[in-house]
């Protein structure tokens, strides 16, 4: 594991000192970082059922352990080959930042990305957890930077600032946990003696630290504004795998603390708020990346209530609850990085054709991208968890563990499981439309916006290809869902030994895909011995009342939410403007939906801090004396201080 | 032997399906006094889109051509996924019959009805196109809370074995939450059937078949029975369910036959809340008449958490 580690920091290191050769620094450090990672994928998995612990030989203050357990294999597995996939999109892709930033920066960014979630992954102790957790969230700020432009910085401070208030409750609840353990490695953690509200205190700490991160409810906010700024691959990894990495750590950090059922109710409620309000944000967002970021809160909220399961289970001694949430979890974290990283990668396409992110100026891309509408396609149903697709297998066995926890006896546990339930079902059904939204009007219908549209083209082969393998596992992986249940149980049986899995009562994909072939012979012997007409089709314009067709006649995005934002208006805002100058020229119409939580929570926190320092401004006036007197000032209060008090 | 129960399963439910749905017409036409059409209008109404030759709006793509075969795959597994012909003992198929396959089945069905209107581009396609959209959104919740008091009260998402337990005895009407969400679950189910005061299948161009206005043809006939499946499988979830009296027979030709007939006195039933019911606009219909079933199902749902 350690040559994987340094082949990535050479890497790095190599695309940056071809500084002056950026092309040539892009193929090589993409074209590296693609090798290293398939390697990286495949060590990983072969090794899953091995713990790894790696030394940093030299002479450091703290000598740094790194330690990989089944788990840690599992994360790392993930993390390398998604980098995989995504470092194959980039040899082409990146291209497009030629004029925006220096290749050789973004591809050595890129590798020291991957080799720090991987070292956040395998890190075993508490400060080099803290130093490359920070490090992590710094690459991938510079990551946003790549993408230069109006508000970029604003934007990256809003990410780092969010970014903070997560690290500083993580880094006290780390320090606490260490504290009480009386060691800093994590390893030596086992049986923290505490009480009921440390013990929910610390959970609750290690909850903002790390969901903050992976964009849990209410600190989603950071998830359109980084993500639209990034180039589509960065937002891909960060995406697809560095929130994985912060629920990986959520994970490992919060089963060190004595188990209670609380756990499982608080992530229920977070879980199911999260899923609400990503999905309600997906769906009245009018640009398509921004729509794909607020559902990666929804996942999160979803990989939240399975592992709300999982944490009720161990705190009631419910082993098979565990079992199946922990199953549940890590398979949508599995989905859900293959694909919303193949999400991020495709809306990268549809960017780099039409040069624009509004849905309403896009439309009929599929006649000029067929590949990449129909991988879409196939995506936007995986992602709105349909039959036979993964997305359907992981969400089915979340509603199993649902279920099964309800069945217990004790209200409380009833409710917040229904409750669970109650939101994952709303969120299937705006998924359902958020998704048919996002694809049918980028890729449907007639070219709203004929300038963006007219000169698009379908991308290169070496950009389709990491497409297309990542949405044939979304198809394998729902079709073969036992046998990765069968992969990730036993993954799930070393973080709770001493029970047994079996997926009796589970469903059987294989005959849902085979009723459905079954069905699908159907309609052809009908119309066969019916003797349908078989003509040719003939095209006409599409049918408008007798008038004369124009494309904006179509249903836009924002039109088509309508009936649904009218019924959620107490919780969007919206900003309806209305220009009309003139009798004869034409009415621009804008509606903008805001988030409710930035203007409510963020903007007024935000405002007071601008004021505040504003105010203190006054005392830095850069006049020499000025400072000289504060001084005197200060030395002055020492003095009277010590000679009073001391 | 299973697969072919199920294949007839299929086949009888789609050749009675349109006799239902003339049924309802000439019922409806009495109550309006008008003639009405006769009783197989719909079987006529079919064959002749069949014999119908087709234009497609220029801006259609292959989700146009594939679209009406995908919606009868979808509206045809649902059905298959009720178990009539087969029961809890069955080995493969009972893995298939499961509430949250046939919910994210239907879940597909609209997912390719949107898609396919808007790929039409026509104005109305659009706006039914988000009408049904903003339907699933309403119904869902409700139906689901009606099925969690029966998932978590049985213990299973598996439909073959929950209608087991009903048949039996051990699970049913003698629990309150269970007869209480059996009245929600009965409305939504009367609302996906795509009627008054909720969509008037046949008629209205912003109303379900607004998505439909550029399909002609073959294409449309498929689509017509996808519909009309689908309408019988959404009665028919309510009726393995809340009344699978027709599984207690133990000859599956004959437990079909009685089943098939209880569909069809559900559906010519509505009828009578069609033709009397008013219209309203999309979300004061849905405001002033899915709040009382979503308060039905949540008093059904509250029993069922404090353990009455």
């Amino acid at each position: 594991m350690q040559t994987i580690y340094t082949l990535f920091l050479l890497a790095s290191l190599l695309s940056l000192a071809l500084y002056k050769k950026p092309l040539l620094a892009q193929k090589v450090g993409f074209g590296l970082a693609s090798v290293i990672s398939l390697y990286a994928a495949v060590f990983f998995f072969s090794n899953f059922d091995e713990t790894l612990i790696w030394k940093l030989p030299g002479n450091f203050i703290s000598l740094p352990q790194f330690r990989l357990d089944s788990v840690g294999m599992f994360f790392s597995f993930l993390v390398s080959f998604i980098a995989f996939a995504v470092s194959l999109f980039s040899f082409d892709y990146a291209k497009f930042y030629e004029k925006k930033a220096n290749l050789a920066v973004f591809a050595s960014l890129f590798n020291a990305f991957i080799l720090s979630m991987l070292l956040v992954i395998a890190s075993d102790n508490v400060f080099s957890f803290m130093l490359l957790w920070e490090i992590m969230t710094l690459i991938s700020a510079l990551l946003i930077l790549i993408n230069d432009g109006e508000g970029a910085s604003k934007n990256v401070m809003i990410y780092l600032g969010i970014a903070q208030i997560g690290a500083s409750c993580l880094m006290v609840a780390l320090i606490i946990m260490a504290s009480i353990a009386g060691t800093f490695e994590f390893s030596k953690f086992d049986h923290l003696e505490m009480g009921m509200g440390m013990s929910i205190t610390l959970f609750s700490l290690l909850l903002i630290g790390l969901g903050s991160k992976a964009g849990m409810f209410p600190f989603h906010v950071w998830l359109p504004i980084a993500y639209c700024q990034c180039p589509s691959n960065a937002s891909a990894l960060m995406s697809g795998v560095m929130i994985k990495v912060a629920l990986f750590a959520f994970i490992k950090f919060s089963l060190l603390l004595p188990q209670f059922a609380y756990f499982g109710y608080i992530l229920l409620t977070m879980g199911a708020l999260s899923c609400i309000f990503g999905i309600i944000y997906a769906l009245v967002s009018n640009d398509y990346k921004a729509s794909i970021a607020y559902s990666s809160c929804e996942n999160v909220g979803i990989i939240f209530l399975g592992l709300g399961g999982a944490f009720y289970g161990l705190g009631t001694n419910s082993p098979i609850i565990a079992l199946i949430g922990f199953i549940a979890a890590f398979f949508h974290i599995l989905n859900h990085a293959v694909f919303k990283s193949l999400l991020f990668m495709l809306s990268g396409n549809v960017f780099t054709a039409t040069n624009t992110r509004d849905m309403d100026a896009l439309g009929g891309l599929h006649k000029k991208m067929p590949i990449t509408s129909i991988i879409f396609f196939v995506t936007a149903l995986s992602i709105c968890a349909l039959p036979p697709l993964n997305g359907f297998a992981s969400e089915w066995i979340v509603y199993k563990t649902m279920v099964i926890g309800g069945i217990e006896e004790g209200a409380s546990s009833r409710f917040f499981f229904s409750l669970a339930i109650i939101a994952l079902s709303i969120t299937g059904a705006m998924a359902i439309m958020a998704f048919s939204k996002v694809y049918g009007a980028i890729f449907l219908g007639v070219a709203r916006d004929t300038k963006c549209v007219e000169e698009a083209k379908e991308v290169s082969f070496s950009r389709l290809l990491p497409l297309g393998l990542l949405a044939s596992l979304c198809v394998g992986f729902g079709l073969f869902m036992n046998d990765v249940v069968s992969i990730l149980s036993k993954i799930v049986l070393t973080i709770i030994p001493q029970t047994s899995v079996s997926t009796y009562g589970f469903i059987s994909m294989p005959i849902i895909v085979m009723v459905m072939v079954l069905c699908s012979i159907l309609p052809f012997i009908f119309l066969y011995l019916l003797k349908a007409n078989n003509k040719e089709v003939r095209v006409t314009d599409p049918w408008a009342c007798g008038f004369i067709y124009n494309k904006n006649m179509q249903i836009g995005s924002n039109s088509f939410t309508g009936d649904i934002r009218k019924a959620l208006s107490f919780l969007l805002k919206h900003e309806q403007e209305i220009k009309l100058d003139g009798y004869f020229s034409k009415v621009v119409y804008t509606k903008k939906t805001h988030d409710l939580f930035w203007e409510k929570l963020y903007a007024p926190v935000i405002d007071m801090v601008m004021l505040i320092a504003d105010k203190i401004g006054i005392f830095q006036n850069g006049r020499t004396n000025l400072y000289a007197g504060y001084i005197l000032i200060y030395l002055c209060l020492v003095l009277i201080f010590g000679y009073y008090y001391l | 032997m299973d697969f072919v129960y199920l294949l007839l399963q299929l086949v009888s439910a789609i050749v009675v399906a349109p006799l239902f749905d003339g049924i309802s017409r000439k019922l409806r036409a009495k109550f309006q006094s008008r003639i009405g059409p006769s009783i197989f209008q719909t079987y006529y109404d079919i064959y002749k889109l069949l014999k119908r030759g087709r234009t497609k709006s220029s801006s259609t793509s292959y989700i146009y051509q594939v679209s009406p075969y995908l919606l009868f795959i979808c509206a045809a597994a649902m059905f298959c996924a009720l178990p009539i012909t087969y029961g809890a003992q069955s080995a493969p198929l009972s893995q298939f019959s499961d509430i949250f396959v046939l919910l994210y089945l239907g879940a597909l069905f609209r997912f390719i009805f949107i898609v396919a209107g808007i790929d039409t581009a026509n104005p109305f396609a659009g706006v039914s196109a988000s009408r049904e959209g903003t339907i699933g959104f309403y119904t869902e919740e409700v139906a689901v809370i009606c099925l969690i008091v029966v998932m978590m009260g049985t213990g299973s998402t598996s439909l073959s074995y929950i209608s087991s337990l009903v048949q039996e005895g051990s699970y049913g009407y003698a629990v309150p939450s269970f007869s209480i969400a059996s009245t929600a679950f009965l409305w939504v189910m009367y609302v996906e059937t795509g009627r008054k005061p909720y969509d008037l299948a046949e008629a209205e161009q912003e109303l379900q078949e607004g998505v439909l206005g550029e399909f002609c043809g073959k294409d449309f006939a498929i689509i017509d029975i996808a519909i009309l499946l689908k309408q019988m499988t959404v009665l028919g979830f309510f009726l393995v369910i809340f009344m699978p009296w027709a599984g207690l027979v133990d000859n599956p030709i004959l437990s079909l036959i009685i089943f098939l007939a209880e569909i069809g006195f559900l559906y010519v039933m509505g009828v009578f809340i069609d033709n009397f019911g008013p219209r309203f606009t999309i979300n004061k219909g849905m405001k002033r008449t899915m709040l009382f079933a979503l308060a039905i199902s949540c008093t059904s749902l509250a029993l069922y958490i404090m353990g009455i």
